[in-house]
């Protein structure tokens, strides 16, 4: 089986005919399901959170069979990620992706399980700390981008669960938590 | 018997006519008696055996296929029904039911893929890969048989046959004999041109196109604008294996 790195690549990645805008409905549907699919997991599992439409993503073309997708594939295939509020156009002029494996309510509960892992109820912490700490090594919320980390503390925020506040340098904040 | 003119030597010649019948009707009836005496002898024989080898047969597909044969040349089929002697010995009923259920599992699962219609080799290759727990072995022949009897349910399976393939068919898409062509022109590389087949069946360009769109509406075929000659490839899922796409290599 084809390997991306650590990741294993499924079968359909492998047939030339998943790379073309395939024109039958039923046949676009469980295309189009499959990369959806894809893209996730890859994402998932290597940790991507912007996706640029005109880069070299390493899922879009594949080598051994001399494929890649079109512009329009690509879009299509995000799009379709929009649609299902997993991925969001970070641009008017769709080039960069936003993906979310995890939706921004799953980031804010995966924060409160750590938080609670951790025995920080009472602490206060930095987000750069939440992100790159030692104690997030080996979680999920390890390297996670900083703008999503951003909006699931800002959601747990609005439900009073803490408080985001300058920190003492410049480029990083504080949370408090009161869960 | 001497013949002897007149009358009564046809009266003769009639009577010694019946008498032969009537040895012949005895003889037949006689052969006829012999063979239903043979033919039980051999049914018990066959059932022996069966007691005997029923590991061998729940085992060993090849010695299953040869047994089948067996019993088929003795007017016997071990699947008939799931009750009664064979499938009580053998519990051969539901092996092939239980196969039956997983074959139409599997048909149902690839459908989105290959548009209903697989070909034998990769659905047993799939069917291994669903059984490896399991203690029997499947062959072609034991995949074969069991949707024989779904066919028997009227479940819409069909086994055709295309060039050297078999291909099972499950959605009532009927093919036509273009169509046919196509698939197994198709199963040379997996994929054919518009080109290709008119070059190769000598086909005028509005036969080849129809029968090409009408696969690919089916879900029987997918198209591929990326080759570098630019030219529109019709690839055809059911002729290759899943787990084996690499370019050309799909033999």
């Amino acid at each position: 089986m084809q390997k991306l790195g650590e990741f294993k690549l499924p079968h359909f990645f492998n047939y030339p005919p998943y790379f073309t805008l395939q024109p039958v409905r039923d046949t676009r549907e469980k295309q189009v399901q499959l990369w959806k699919e894809l893209i996730i997991e890859y994402c998932r599992a290597q940790k991507v959170f912007i996706i640029g439409l005109e880069e070299d993503f390493p899922l879009f073309s594949n080598r051994a069979i001399e494929r890649s997708l079109s512009h329009e594939a690509r879009v299509a295939f995000l799009s379709a990620l929009v649609s299902d509020g997993r991925a969001e156009w970070t641009d008017k002029g769709h080039k960069k992706c936003l993906i979310l494996w995890h939706r921004i309510q799953e980031w804010a509960d995966l924060i409160v399980h750590f938080v609670k892992e951790n025995g920080l109820e009472d602490n206060v912490t930095t987000v750069e700390e939440i992100r790159s700490g030692t104690e997030s090594r080996g979680t999920e919320l390890y390297g996670i981008d900083r703008s999503v980390l951003m909006r699931a503390l800002k959601l747990l925020e609005h439900k009073g669960k803490l408080v985001i506040f300058k920190g003492a340098s410049t480029d990083d904040e504080g949370v408090k938590f009161s869960l | 018997m001497r013949r002897r003119p007149g009358i009564g030597g046809l009266q003769n010649a009639a009577a010694a006519r019946d008498q032969y019948r009537l040895l012949g009707e005895n003889v037949a009836k006689l052969r006829t008696d012999l063979m239903k005496e043979q033919l039980s002898t051999f049914r018990s024989q066959l059932e022996d055996f069966a007691r005997k080898h029923k590991n061998d047969i729940r085992k060993n597909p090849a010695f299953r296929s040869q047994f089948h044969e067996m019993c088929a040349k003795v007017g016997v089929d071990p699947l008939a029904s799931n009750k009664g002697f064979w499938a009580e010995l053998l519990g051969i009923g539901d092996f092939y039911y239980e196969l039956g259920v997983q074959i139409v599992d599997i048909c149902l699962s690839t459908r989105a893929h290959n548009g209903g219609l697989i070909s034998l080799e990769e659905l047993c290759k799939l069917l291994g890969q669903r059984r490896k727990g399991a203690r029997e072995a499947v062959s072609e022949d034991d995949c074969l048989r069991a949707i024989s009897k779904l066919k028997v349910l009227g479940s819409g399976f069909e086994v055709i046959s295309v060039g050297k393939r078999k291909l099972v068919r499950s959605v009532p898409t009927e093919l036509n004999k273009d169509h046919n062509e196509i698939l197994e022109l198709a199963q040379a590389q997996g994929f054919v041109t518009v080109d290709e087949v008119q070059r190769r069946l000598s086909w005028p360009s509005g036969r080849a196109t129809d029968a090409l769109e009408t696969l690919l509406d089916e879900g029987l075929a997918m198209i591929d604008d990326g080759d570098k000659d630019g030219r529109r490839r019709y690839w055809f899922p059911c002729v290759s294996s899943i787990s084996s796409y690499a370019g050309a290599d799909t033999s």
